[in-house]
């Protein structure tokens, strides 16, 4: 039976010219795919995860809305309901929610051994770290998707208004701006994972940052109405650009200044982070 | 013959490849691990795991590494498979070089570890098939090879339930088929049968003896039975505290010991050294006694004749009134090999669940 394993003497020309890494092109990409497929198929198997996934957003919007909406109310200008406001807000904590859980599933493999099977086999370990990052990716998109649509049903049913001024093109660069900064985010996430292999450590460390991200930032509320020293943080903090930009979305209209920058501070964040997630990948083992 | 060195063997001839035979399939010389040491705040002590180890394994060989817990098989196989970096030494595999060739390696050899990595949350069939999707073999080709090895595996009527159902047994045979999905010419098992119940581990064995013998793949097992070392490998290694103690064909080591083995098993009280020296010395004058040592329970003897020998030695001892909890004769076997080559009975710590396996191991 032929098999497409290269025989030693293919095998040692190929790799005079093609070391040191494993697959390049369409190979590295079909490694990505099949990881990302693995990491989706994963979650489907988990009703339960999946069903979180997807009424985590649900539930901070109900809270925040119920809970702020009529505090908050008076600093919003007319004609706009506090959930507008807050709606990118919730879509990117959804994000940074689930961007803190993406080093879990890495202990895990680490500890039950499946880590040493994708290392074993002949692909980067690059591969392995994009391959989980674009399954993030999707399901982070997914959740903005489902905090926009539950905003526009509710918008229907109780008469909120939510303006929507870019339609559905907008939602749609809403749900990729999240996904992007999630991805950005899960670099934290990742590293500190790989480093500890401890799923608590990772739990805090991404858990003790959100808020402040999150508060310090017109995540929840226009910046206008914040104190001054928060304002001033905020221009350091990437939370604040991707809401500020998503809100105008909604809110206003495209305006593709903010919308650059929201892109820019998101690339920022994860070449920094999830750079140090790629050296703490690499380290596996060494 | 067999060369019958004291204490280590780094390079006995057993050790390295025997004559006439191509380029080893593996090849490792003076290799050490050194875990821990260093500074920082989270700084361990230092552990040589692995300690100056050198030994080769020929093409179509079965090899093995027999030691207890904590030996440094692990650590050792881990090296070679390029899953861990070593502190020094020199590893070729198939001929290729462990450091700038690490990935015509991986593409050449099959591993499965001590924990069975397996994903729970998939099928045994998905768990094959993304093995073959990560070894690039194309699509219509996985899909009969999968068939084929969940055949094999005796794996098809549990093939689409997702792998968390399974048993251990069934995991340990799903994550055997996933490191063999892509026909490697060189297997890595890392204690494939540990925490398997014998009938299991009876299919186990049954299996590797025909993918060595029908495929002729090269395989390089670590155990710590002596019995699974004595039934399947052709040549083994038995290694304690990071270093190889002896190594040849089973027979081989088994001569080595010789003689029957006459145990002699003291009572653990506070006198129990001093027991033991009294008792040494007496049952190395007993008639009959080749040669006598201590080992960490009492007084180990060698004699052709171990029964009688042992009726001789207790008429000894009981007239010099020395108390003896138990005693045993054992003709030569690989217990015995371990015992004369590091002082100490190979205990087995049993059973241990899967899915703790990687705490002991986890920090590095
Ligand atoms: N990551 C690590 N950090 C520090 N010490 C380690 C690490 N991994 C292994 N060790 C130590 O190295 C030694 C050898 O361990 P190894 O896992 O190789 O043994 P083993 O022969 O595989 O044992 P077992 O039969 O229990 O699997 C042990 O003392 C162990 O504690
Ligand atoms: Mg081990």
């Amino acid at each position: 039976m032929s098999i497409a394993v290269p025989s030693a003497s293919q095998t040692a020309r190929a790799t005079a010219t093609a070391l040191p890494s494993a697959s390049h092109g369409p190979l590295f990409l079909s490694d990505v795919v099949w990881v990302c497929y693995r990491s989706l198929k994963k979650l489907s198997r988990n009703p339960f995860l999946l069903m979180f996934t997807l009424i985590m957003p649900l539930i901070w919007l109900a809270l925040f809305s119920q809970a702020f909406g009529t505090v908050f109310s008076k600093a919003i200008p007319e004609p706009y309901n506090y959930v507008a406001v807050l709606l990118p807000g919730i879509a990117v904590m959804t994000a940074i929610q689930s961007a803190s859980q993406s080093g879990f599933a890495m202990v895990a493999d680490i500890d039950s051994g499946f880590m040493d099977k994708f290392f074993v086999a002949p692909i980067r370990r690059t591969a392995v770290l994009v391959g989980k990052l674009l399954a993030d990716a999707i399901r982070m998109a997914a959740q903005a998707g489902v905090v926009l649509v539950i905003a526009y049903v509710l918008s229907l049913a109780l008469g909120w208004k939510i303006p929507f001024a870019t339609g559905l093109p907008g939602d749609l660069l809403i749900m990729l701006m999240a996904a992007a900064f999630g991805v950005a985010f899960a670099g934290l996430s990742n590293t500190v994972a790989l480093r500890t292999k401890n799923t608590e450590s990772t739990m805090m460390v991404s858990f003790t940052l959100t808020f402040p991200l999150l508060f310090l930032s017109s995540a929840m509320l226009p910046l206008a109405a914040l104190p001054a020293w928060i304002q001033t943080f905020s221009k350091i903090n990437p939370v604040a650009y991707v809401a500020t930009a998503a809100r105008s979305l909604i809110v206003s209209g495209y305006n593709w200044t903010q919308i650059g920058q929201a892109f820019l501070a998101v690339a920022i964040l994860g070449v920094l982070l999830n750079g140090l997630a790629v050296l703490a990948f690499r380290a596996q083992g060494r | 013959m067999p060369a019958a060195p004291s204490t280590t063997v780094p390079t006995s001839p057993a050790l390295t490849s025997a004559e006439g035979m191509g380029i080893p399939s593996l090849e490792v010389r003076d290799l050490v691990k050194v875990f821990g040491g260093g500074g920082g705040p989270g700084r361990q002590p230092e552990v040589r795991a692995v300690d100056g180890i050198t030994f080769s394994v020929d093409e179509g060989e079965f090899f093995g590494f027999l030691g207890p817990n904590g030996a440094g098989k692990t650590t050792a196989i881990k090296i070679v498979t390029t899953l861990l970096a070593r502190t020094s030494g020199h590893v070729r595999v198939l001929g290729h070089d462990l450091d700038t060739e690490g990935s015509a390696i991986r593409r050449l050899i099959g591993y499965t570890g001590q924990s069975a990595g397996v994903d729970g949350e998939l099928t045994g069939r998905e768990n094959l098939a993304l093995m073959g999707h990560l070894y690039h073999l194309p699509t219509p080709l996985i899909r009969q090879r999968v068939d084929e090895l969940l055949e094999v595996l005796q794996l098809t009527d549990a093939a689409d339930r997702v792998a968390y159902t399974y048993s251990g047994g069934m995991r340990r045979r799903l994550d055997l088929g996933s490191g063999l999905v892509h026909h490697p010419r060189l297997l890595f098992l890392d204690e494939p049968t540990t925490g398997l119940d014998p009938q299991t581990r009876n299919a186990v064995w049954e299996y590797l003896r025909r993918l060595h013998r029908d495929e002729g793949i090269t395989i390089f097992l670590t155990t710590q039975y002596m019995e699974e070392a004595d039934q399947l490998c052709e040549r083994l290694a038995i290694i304690d505290h990071g270093k190889l103690v002896a190594a040849g064909t089973p027979a081989q080591l088994k001569a080595e010991v010789g003689a029957d083995a006459v145990t002699i098993r003291l009572p653990h009280d506070a006198s129990f050294e001093a027991t033991q020296t009294r008792a040494l010395t007496l049952v190395q004058r007993a008639p009959g006694v080749v040669e006598a040592s201590r080992f960490d329970e009492g007084v180990v003897a060698r004699a052709q004749n171990g029964g009688s020998v042992l009726i001789e030695i207790l008429r000894i001892l009981e007239t010099e009134r020395i108390p003896v909890n138990e005693v045993a004769v054992a003709h030569p076997t690989l217990d015995q090999v371990f015992l004369k080559h590091t002082g100490h009975a190979m205990r087995v710590e049993e059973v241990r669940p899967a899915s703790r396996m990687g705490w002991a191991n986890r920090r590095r």
